[in-house]
């Protein structure tokens, strides 16, 4: 059984002067435990595709199943609760609450699951420790680089032991060595933790770390290959 | 709930320098607000209170003929039972009875019309301010035969020292015109310089001579214990002695009643002008925050904070903003009313001598009571809630997808 599933999905934007068609049917299924890279150039598509996979937006057409529940019938409230209960984001940058501590940051995400405080700080440490900030529990988000602020990002999509992670360009604004290392970071984590991964990138140096390289053109599947590493 | 507070309390202190702006502008509105009301209040209380004790008094009962034509031989019916039943009331603090006959005043060069008001030295001086109000000369003390009292205005204007001599010149009980010679002993001088200019004070018994008959009271005044009680004891008075018109301090002066209404209404009005200063300010400080941290209410919605939590957190960093503010207003508010209560404001120099005219003192006592600072506190708060609902709202609206897009 698929953990996504989408049927046709149609996106398009409304913009003043003439509709865009963002995506314009895609068919994509993916199962647990697979880490899957979507990629494609600028403007193909990828963003709208995971907004639309993680609830953020609804397509103009077509369903998406998560976990065989249609999500693209929940109402805005209900959507909210489900990306808390089922989907961790990483985003392209700025993901964390400025005013809050990597840990805080981490934990943030579980406070609003009703976590009890032990069990956050214990989590939130494991956590940090996993994306190899041991040292960094209580530093905010300005005193971090980009890279370290992008695996206090993973930590938090981790925390609340989602379904799977979405991670929009995660490495679009780090340096070669970061983006290496995030990835390496995310690898391990499908590997030994057996979590489901989906990464957008235009990027060829991270793209080779994925083992399902579905390729968006013009907001359609252009290819689907799987790798065994 | 803790953490939410913990993070608006912290993104108040993003961008500090516009925070402490906003905190500022609601302090400072504040303290303006706080006193301009304490000023006022003070100036309204201080002027009610020398009309009160000046001329109106608690109560005052005529004979209701004499309130449409002040004529000596329209005396109060059972005078002598009214003066016996207020002496012994408990309620009553202290009553003065007055005969009140209008006249001439003349110098050997100039005349004047005035009022003239005879009364008893010891009731007078318990019930009214008017001893108090003496600048010069003395009580009926220095000059044993026909002393006179009078104001300050009319001194001036018809250039008497202590020690002159005029002639007061009325008609007697009969009608006919008598005359006769008087040396003022006192000059006295009130906010009211109007008044002044015209009531003339003379012992209760030498006016009695003049005029021809000792039994006249025109005019009883009545001091309460305690301002509350006037409506039970004029209706008290009015049922037991019929006859004579029992009148309380806002039927004897209803500009008194319409002065404390109307002032009233006008700081109501500063208040609100302020309020509505505060509320604009804090939309456009929460709209701007709103604006500025777009992305980053996107990626709190996305990874899910429920909008009810964001809603709360733009509702506390207003309140923060506010709440510090008001605080720091209220207390530099407060602490100018209680140094300047204690010492007082001189205004003169500041057209107070135009406002003595109209019987305003010109050293303004400001005063609040406690009850201000809690309506004043509540109003801020709800003033603070609705101005942060429309851009908590507006932060609701973003939609995750294209909030987070945004750079
Ligand atoms: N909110 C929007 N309004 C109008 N057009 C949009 C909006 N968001 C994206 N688009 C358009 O949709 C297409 C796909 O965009 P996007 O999903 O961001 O691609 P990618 O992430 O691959 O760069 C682009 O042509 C883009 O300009
Ligand atoms: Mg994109």
């Amino acid at each position: 059984m698929s953990v996504i599933k989408t049927e046709k999905i149609v996106k398009i934007y409304n913009s003043k002067h003439l509709p865009v068609k963002a995506l314009k049917g895609v068919d994509i299924e993916i199962e647990k435990g697979e880490f899957t890279a979507i990629v494609g150039p600028s403007g193909s598509g990828k963003t709208t595709l995971l907004n639309i996979i993680g609830g953020l937006d609804k397509p103009t057409e077509g369903k998406v199943f998560i976990d065989n529940e249609e999500i693209t019938q929940l109402t805005d409230s209900k959507l909210i609760d489900f990306r808390l209960k089922n989907i961790g984001f990483v985003f392209q940058s700025y993901n964390l609450i400025p005013v809050l501590t990597a840990k805080e940051n981490v934990s943030f995400i579980m406070l609003l699951q009703k976590k009890s405080q032990k069990e956050m700080d214990q989590r939130a440490e494991e956590l940090l420790n996993e994306v190899g900030l041991s040292d960094k529990f209580n530093v905010r988000p300005n005193k971090l680089s980009g890279g370290q602020q992008q695996r206090v990002a993973v930590a938090r999509a981790l925390a609340s032991r989602p379904k799977f992670i979405l991670a929009d360009e995660p490495t679009a604004n780090l340096d070669t060595e970061s983006a290496f290392n995030l990835l390496d970071i995310m690898a391990r984590l499908n590997k030994e933790e057996n979590i489901t991964l989906i990464f957008s990138t235009h990027d060829q140096r991270v793209i080779e770390r994925a083992r399902r390289v579905i390729t968006l053109v013009d907001g359609e599947v252009s290819s689907d290959e799987h790798f065994d590493r | 709930m803790k953490t939410l507070i913990k993070i608006s309390w912290r993104n108040v202190w993003r961008n500090k320098a516009r925070s402490i702006v906003i905190i500022l502008a609601t302090g400072f509105g504040l303290w303006g607000g706080i006193f301009a009301t304490a000023l006022m209040s003070g100036m309204i209380q201080q002027q009610f209170d020398s009309s009160i004790r000046n001329q109106v008094s608690h109560i005052q009962i005529h004979n209701p003929e004499f309130v449409k034509e002040k004529q000596a031989e329209y005396s109060i019916h059972n005078a002598k039972q009214i003066t016996d039943f207020i002496e012994n009331n408990e309620k009553v603090f202290s009553y003065a009875e007055r005969t009140l006959v209008s006249g001439m005043l003349a110098t050997a060069s100039m005349t004047s019309g005035v009022e003239l008001y005879g009364i008893y030295k010891s009731q007078e001086e318990i019930t009214t301010s008017f001893k108090d109000n003496l600048i010069e000369g003395d009580y009926f003390e220095s000059i044993s035969r026909n002393p006179v009292i009078i104001g300050k205005s009319l001194a001036d204007k018809m250039n008497i020292s202590i020690g002159n001599r005029i002639i007061l010149t009325f008609q007697d009980l009969n009608g006919d015109i008598t005359s006769a010679a008087f040396r003022v002993c006192g000059i006295y001088q009130t906010s009211n310089s109007m008044n002044d200019g015209r009531n003339v004070f003379v012992k209760n018994t030498d006016l009695a001579a003049l005029i021809g008959s000792d039994d006249i009271v025109n005019e009883i005044a009545i001091l309460l214990h305690n301002i509350d009680n006037v409506n039970a004891f004029s209706e008290e008075l009015n049922s037991r002695f019929s006859g004579n018109e029992v009148r309380t301090w806002y039927h004897i002066s209803p500009d008194l009643s319409f002065m404390n209404e109307f002032s009233g209404m006008a700081l109501m009005i500063l208040l609100i002008i302020i309020l509505f200063a505060l509320a604009f300010g804090l939309l456009n400080t929460m709209l701007m925050t709103i604006f500025e941290r777009t992305r980053e209410l996107g990626v709190l919605m996305s990874v899910g904070m429920s909008k009810l939590r964001v809603f709360t957190m733009i509702l506390l960093e207003t309140s923060f903003l506010v709440v510090i503010g008001s605080v720091f207003g209220t207390i530099i508010g407060a602490l100018t009313v209680a140094l300047t209560s204690r010492r007082g404001i001189d205004l003169s120099g500041f057209g107070a001598e135009a406002m003595s005219e109209f019987g305003f003192d010109s050293v303004i006592y400001p005063t609040l009571d406690n009850m201000f600072y809690l309506n004043l506190a509540i109003l801020v708060l709800i003033t603070a809630i609705l101005s942060a609902v429309y851009p908590a709202r507006k932060a609701l609206k973003l939609n995750p997808a294209d909030a987070v897009r945004k750079e």
